[in-house]
């Protein structure tokens, strides 16, 4: 009997082998990260990796944009506006610390979520940035598609973060925000020296916090790959 | 609008656009006084963005060089409080120097840095930064290379050269991201080459030459910022000749080879092209031509197509007759007298040449033929132009004298009557005003274009044979005398002329013909080709007729065809001749309307029946296949006189 069963075992197992293979290896995805809601087995390396790409493409061309921006419209006086404390950047809900010190020490559910709300603080204002660039009469082109470009990559950062998080994290709370065209909260004219300085700010600010994000991320692989050495400098 | 705002911006950013974030001028003040400088921050950096320092000048304020005058106050964005704090720690190592640690240092928030005199209450000067912005990392180090490669030449080779990053910049951690730039250069030069941005740790270098010392270097900035750090040390580069005698082998073979093959080229090309070249080097020398017709012709014998180029419309340009061929003839013998006298023989009739002439005017009463030599050249232009011109010839002249506007019947002859020894004969039109009252027929405007013949050959030249509108009939035509007698034998040839009363067909013209035919005529007669109602145009007939020698001479005149009713203008041309060999060439008969008479009567006639029938075109049934349209035999010359 014994052996009848287990024979009646074996038997099936060779059967339903090529099943058993299928369900445990993790399918392999290849597609965008913007799609990676459908391809949800992908591991966490890889999308860290995928994650990070994103976050340095953008601040690079974040900061591309800016340097574009200042040379265009930007009266002489009024650059390196890193000199002038009038300027601010729209604070965030909760606070960053600054050192690295500090930053070593967050954890990993701080820094991604920290990553996903400056993300997702960023998506309206950029739009906004873009239909304000579009009122400009010479604005160059490469500066308007850079802004673009950096609003559709901001969204499937954010995707990715939230994917991430479930993952890393394995909080499934979090949802992707939608966003919806709003009102443009300034009207004022295009080109005026109030509108372009604000412009400026909006983009500085930008590049300040894509660094932020990026440098984040950076901190939040290297955890991944050796903790020890991450932490103690 | 936008004036208020840009003044309000306008003094701090013109105070903090003087001085950047990371790098200040000595000196750079908006101060007056260029040799007094006031007290001013320098600059502040970072090594690895964890920790930073500022530095600054007193200037040239003696007052305030000993330390503790001036501090450095700084301020943070995120501070509770907004006082200024005192410069964390002084450097005792550098002077004015401030340096701020792990634990005052803080990413992503604005930092405000200013030189403050306590004692005085002044503030000298202010700077705000972000500590990401001021990063200026430390130089790479470990910078080696290694060799790659060198050119089959010897002359060239690539190295490797490798570096690692500071090690003050937390890379692993993924801190700082670094871009480095590697530069070299010759060791004498002066000039660096700069290599592009390299995000890692090594860097290729091609294109060195043996025997030359590099040095190279690099230095590292953070990505997406431009603040390169000081660079590294350099490092020496050097590869040692290869001495290769091969390479100078390869070099004159080449040479060599290139010189046969460019040798070998030429030759084909000259080989091929022999034929040109040698057209080229030694052009062929022009053979004669007769314009306008192919010398291949000539030679093969085509008569045809010759005759028919020669008559043809470009006969125009045909007007080089050879002159040999004329100059034995006299002109005595184109004169064709009376049926009687078979023979005139060359030089026997001279003394007959008037009557002969005489003759023939009388048998061509009814319409003046007259002789009309054409010029070679363009005569149907004159005619057509028909301008009363007389060309300057002393033969014109001559002609004019021996002319007389006599109310003479004369018929002018249109056309060429005799014209084969006479190339350089000039037609002379001369409209004879006395001649052209109301005899004229019924076409408006005519003018009897009386076309004589002037100058022409040596041979002929003291025969009296010149020939003198004696009379005008008075339906036109022109009589024809000797220039000697004047008005003699007027009355011989009314018989004649009775009896040639029509020059229709041409049988009776032809025998006539054939009785006088001699060989002595040997000229060519060109025919008005006449067309319906008018005068034909150079183009519209020609006749040739080679001179036979078995052939009787004969004069054909050719008619011109009257101008018609609708043809206000009457155009004598005289078409240009040729003599061609001894062939007889066939006569081209212009397209003529049945009615002949009407067409080849003359200029002064009337398009009535009455024109004489030598006038009327006589298609010859012998050895001349066509028959000229309007030539005039030697026995209508008769009837021509009234």
């Amino acid at each position: 009997m014994n052996m009848m069963q287990v024979m009646q075992n074996v038997v099936w197992a060779v059967l339903l082998w090529p099943c058993l293979v299928s369900l445990g290896v993790p399918l392999e995805c290849k597609d965008e990260q913007g799609s990676i809601i459908l391809c949800a087995s992908i591991s966490k390396e890889k999308l860290l990796d995928r994650v990070i790409q994103h976050a340095e493409l953008i601040y690079r061309v974040s900061e591309e944009s800016c340097t574009l921006f200042e040379e265009m419209f930007v009266p002489f006086p009024m650059r390196s506006q890193r000199n002038q404390a009038g300027y601010t950047c729209a604070t965030k809900a909760f606070p960053i610390p600054g050192s690295k010190s500090e930053i070593q020490q967050i954890s990993d559910k701080w820094l991604l979520h920290s990553v996903l709300i400056l993300v997702q603080s960023w998506i309206e204002p950029l739009v906004y940035l873009q239909t304000t660039l579009d009122r400009y009469d010479d604005a160059p082109d490469t500066l308007l598609k850079k802004t673009k470009w950096v609003s559709e990559k901001l969204l499937s950062l954010e995707q990715g973060v939230v994917v991430l998080i479930r993952k890393m994290l394995d909080d499934d709370m979090l949802t992707t925000s939608y966003y919806e065209q709003g009102v443009a909260p300034y009207a004022l004219q295009p080109e005026v020296l109030e509108s372009v300085l604000r412009d400026y700010t909006l983009l500085s600010c930008f590049k300040k916090d894509a660094h932020k994000m990026e440098t984040f991320l950076k901190l939040l692989k290297c955890r991944q790959t050796d903790k020890y050495s991450c932490f103690l400098h | 609008m936008a004036a208020p705002s840009f003044l309000l911006l306008f003094p701090l950013g013109l105070l903090s656009a003087v001085r950047s974030a990371s790098l200040m001028d000595p000196g750079s003040m908006t101060s007056s006084d260029p040799s007094v400088q006031a007290p001013h921050l320098t600059g502040c950096k970072s090594r690895e963005q964890e920790t930073f320092r500022c530095w600054w000048s007193p200037g040239s304020f003696q007052n305030l060089t000993e330390p503790g005058a001036l501090q450095i106050q700084y301020w943070k964005k995120n501070d509770l409080t907004k006082e200024w704090k005192e410069c964390p720690d002084y450097s005792s190592s550098v002077r004015n120097e401030c340096f701020f640690n792990k634990n005052n240092t803080v990413i992503w928030i604005k930092y405000c840095v200013r030189l403050h005199s306590e004692s005085q209450n002044k503030t000298y000067d202010t700077l705000c930064f972000e500590l990401q912005d001021i990063v200026h990392p430390d130089p790479p180090v470990a910078l080696n290379w290694t060799l790659l490669n060198i050119s089959r030449s010897g002359l060239n080779y690539d190295i490797m050269a490798s570096w690692e990053p500071p090690p003050s910049a937390d890379v692993s951690v993924g801190w700082l991201t670094l871009v480095y730039e590697v530069q070299y250069r010759r060791r004498n030069s002066s000039h660096w080459k700069v290599l592009e941005h390299e995000f890692g740790t090594q860097q290729s270098i091609y294109g060195l030459q043996t025997g030359e010392a590099y040095e190279v270097r690099v230095h590292c900035a953070m990505r997406a910022f431009n603040n390169f750090g000081e660079f590294s040390d350099v490092i020496f580069v050097h590869v040692p000749e290869i001495p290769n005698k091969e390479s100078t082998f390869p070099v004159t073979l080449v040479l060599i080879f290139g010189a046969v093959g460019v040798a070998i080229l030429l030759m084909l090309i000259i080989f091929s092209q022999q034929q040109r070249l040698m057209v080229i080097l030694l052009p062929p020398v022009p053979a004669p031509k007769i314009k306008g017709i192919d010398p291949a012709l000539l030679k093969k014998g085509k008569l045809d197509e010759l005759n028919f180029i020669l008559s043809g419309p470009g006969m125009g340009a045909l007007h080089s007759y050879p002159p040999d061929l004329y100059q034995d003839v006299p002109w005595v013998e184109f004169i064709e007298l009376d049926a009687d006298e078979p023979e005139p023989g060359e030089k026997d009739n001279q003394s007959s040449d008037s009557q002969r002439l005489l003759g023939h005017n009388n048998h061509h009463t009814n319409h003046g033929c007259f002789h009309g030599l054409s010029i070679p050249d363009d005569d149907s232009g004159r005619a057509s132009s028909y301008d009363p011109e007389l060309p300057d010839q002393e033969t014109l002249m001559l002609m004019a004298a021996l002319l007389s506007c006599q109310p003479n019947k004369v018929e002018p002859c249109l056309g060429n009557c005799s014209h084969s020894s006479t190339p350089s004969l000039d037609v002379l039109e001369v409209p004879c005003p006395g001649l052209q009252a109301p005899d004229l027929p019924p076409e408006g405007g005519e003018r009897h274009l009386v076309q004589t013949q002037l100058g022409g050959p040596q041979s002929w030249v003291n025969m009296d044979f010149y020939a003198q509108v004696s009379d005008v009939t008075p339906t036109g035509g022109v009589v024809l005398s000797p220039g000697q007698q004047v008005g003699a034998p007027e009355n011989t040839p009314t018989t004649k002329k009775d009896k040639k009363g029509k020059m229709e067909g041409g049988e009776e013209e032809s025998e006539e013909e054939e009785e006088r035919r001699t060989n002595k005529l040997k000229f060519q007669l060109l025919v008005v080709a006449p067309e319906a109602g008018g005068y034909t145009t150079e183009s519209s007939g020609r006749q040739m007729s080679t001179p036979d020698p078995s052939s009787p001479g004969e004069v054909y005149h050719t008619f011109p065809p009257p101008s018609a009713e609708s043809k206000p203008h009457q155009e004598a041309y005289l078409p240009a001749t040729t003599l061609l060999g001894d062939y007889q060439s066939p006569y081209i008969l212009p397209d003529s309307p049945p009615d002949v008479d009407f067409q080849h009567s003359l200029l002064l006639n009337p398009p009535s029946p009455q024109r004489s029938p030598t006038c009327s075109p006589q298609p010859p049934s012998k050895p001349l296949p066509v028959m000229p349209i309007g030539y005039l035999t030697p026995d209508l010359l008769g009837n021509l006189s009234p």
